[in-house]
């Protein structure tokens, strides 16, 4: 009876592990692989186009209304104290800190990690890859490498542009809507933040990053079992690496606020 | 004797509980041409695999030029691989590049070359499978045959002293089969590579052939000269060179025969 109940739940156990452990190999090889040559500048350039350019719209767009949705419920919180100059300052932390890196984070699992996953799931059950290491290709340094490289570079570009228009978002609203004075908005947005809190903001894009690639890579490199393998394959990656990034987020606020 | 280029040595592989090759010797000298037959799900694609080093045997091993093959560091693996050129079964072309493009691919990442002289080697490898002009072609618009001869000018561009065919023929017309079974023969010619070709494809298995192997439910039944590989007295080598469905080849043989006259609604006799 408690074996028919702990069997299950061990092989389970050890799934997981075995998972975490093919996941740690692969992200060490790929680290490794940064560095060796030869340096494809052309793929490289592609991933920039494919995660950072491409992605801009709907960063604009996802922190414009988060920042404005967000705004609106803290105008209404604060008017119940008469305290409705705390508005902009809240606004302001919560955009650094929070909303920027983490909407930019989830945004790019969906549309860049779930890519990158259905790609090389592709590439894996139609032997491509197989046909790359016969040709003497490190699939990990070919396909790994610069999509490693756009996603931490293009993540906190990303992060800061959306900044950028969640200052904006607030503005709409608060200044727009709500009758604020612009002056004092532009003054109080920063009123709360110190220089540190950008670094955290960077750190968090440049962390949530290396998890949308790295995941991404994995789910479609691990891709086995023809078109039904190849369609988990980004379902899997977005599930994994939204999870990760809201467990990195909380623990990376922790840490990097003390 | 003098060491074969391709030596597989008491190889033995399986998925789980299913035993796939079980205790494989095969050995290819400099310059010949062995082809490999069997039936479908027999392990073939399994055997080049695990001689590209894609696969680990389980028990024996594999050797390339006189280097073991899964006891090779990553980089020297690479250096292995750079002499051995692999055809697969589906072409497995990169979908997001042009024809030239792939063929190029191992040139541009592993020589020196300038662009003009990639530019012609290139030309000079389409040339050979019969593929010109097709260059600017994305591999979906390529008929499977076509892919196929891509495959091979892919294969053949950092001039390899092995190739491997994994199926080059199947699903192709007959046509089509004699086509790419002559490519291959004038590469064998021109090139004076080492081959190991799968086919299903008697009549180029023939032409193509030094030696003729006969994998069968994991073991190579029989390995000899074409000549004599024809009146092997082995009950399944003669079943499989009839092509006939009664004999001791299948696990579970189909039921017999109709005959004609057993055909009560042949829409014939209407
Ligand atoms: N990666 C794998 N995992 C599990 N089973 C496999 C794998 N590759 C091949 N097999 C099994 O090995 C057997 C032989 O496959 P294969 O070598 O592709 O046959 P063929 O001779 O038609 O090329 C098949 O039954 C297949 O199920
Ligand atoms: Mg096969």
């Amino acid at each position: 009876m408690l074996q028919t109940f702990l069997d299950p739940l061990g092989s389970r156990i050890l799934g997981a592990l075995d998972q975490a452990g093919d996941f740690a190999v692969l992200s060490g090889r790929t680290f490794r692989a940064v560095f060796r040559r030869p340096f494809d500048g052309e793929n490289l350039m592609r991933q920039f186009l494919a995660v950072g350019v491409n992605s801009v719209p709907v960063v604009v767009l996802t922190s414009l209304a988060v920042s404005a949705v967000f705004a609106v419920q803290l105008a209404f919180g604060f008017k119940q104290f008469q305290a409705e100059g705390l508005a902009s300052q809240v606004e302001g932390l919560a955009v650094v800190r929070e909303l920027a890196p983490v909407i930019t984070g989830l945004m790019l699992a969906g549309r860049v990690g779930s890519a990158m996953a259905a790609e090389l799931g592709t590439m894996q059950v139609t032997e491509q890859i197989d046909a790359l290491e016969c040709l003497a290709t490190d699939p990990i340094h070919y396909l790994f490498v610069p999509r490693l490289l756009a996603a931490a570079l293009m993540v906190p570009l990303l992060t800061g542009l959306s900044i950028y228009v969640g200052y904006w978002g607030g503005y709409l609203l608060l200044v727009g809507a709500e009758g604020q004075s612009a002056v004092v908005y532009q003054s109080e947005f920063y009123k709360l933040l110190a220089f540190k809190d950008v670094r955290i903001a960077l750190t968090k894009a440049l962390v949530f990053g290396l998890i949308i690639a790295l995941v991404g890579c994995w789910r479609g490199y691990r891709t086995r079992g023809g078109a039904e393998g190849v369609g988990n394959a980004p379902t899997s990656s977005v599930v994994t690496s939204s999870l990760w990034i809201l467990i990195a987020d909380f623990f990376l606020t922790k840490l990097l606020l003390v | 004797m003098t060491v074969p280029l391709i030596d597989v040595v008491n190889v033995s592989k399986a998925f789980g509980p299913k035993v796939v090759l079980s205790d494989v010797n095969l050995s290819v000298e400099e310059g010949e041409s062995l082809v490999v037959l069997g039936g479908s799900g027999t392990g073939k694609t399994v055997l080049l695999r695990t001689i590209m080093g894609l696969l680990t045997p389980d028990q024996g091993h594999i050797s390339v030029e006189g280097k073991i093959i899964h006891q090779l560091s990553w980089q020297e693996l690479f250096e292995v691989r750079k002499h051995i050129g692999m055809c697969f079964q589906m072409a497995a072309l990169f979908d997001s590049m042009t024809v030239f493009e792939n063929v190029a691919f191992s040139l541009r990442r592993h020589t020196t070359m300038t662009s003009a002289e990639i530019q012609f080697r290139v030309e000079e490898c389409l040339g050979l499978v019969g593929m010109k002009g097709t260059d600017q072609l994305k591999p979906a618009e390529l008929s499977g045959g076509m892919k196929r001869r891509v495959g091979f000018a892919r294969a053949i561009a950092l001039k390899p002293k092995i190739l491997l065919f994994d199926e080059p023929t199947t699903g192709l017309d007959p046509v089509m089969t004699d086509v790419i079974g002559r490519v291959i023969l004038d590469l064998k010619h021109e090139l004076g590579v080492t081959t190991i070709t799968i086919t299903h494809d008697l009549k180029s298995a023939f032409e193509i052939a030094d030696r003729i192997a006969l994998l069968f439910r994991g073991e190579v039944i029989a390995c000899e000269k074409p000549e004599a590989f024809k009146v092997n007295p082995n009950a399944v080598v003669q079943q499989f060179l009839r092509g006939d469905a009664d004999g001791p080849f299948l696990l579970d043989p189909p039921p017999p025969k109709r005959s004609q006259s057993t055909v009560s609604h042949s829409p014939l006799n209407v």
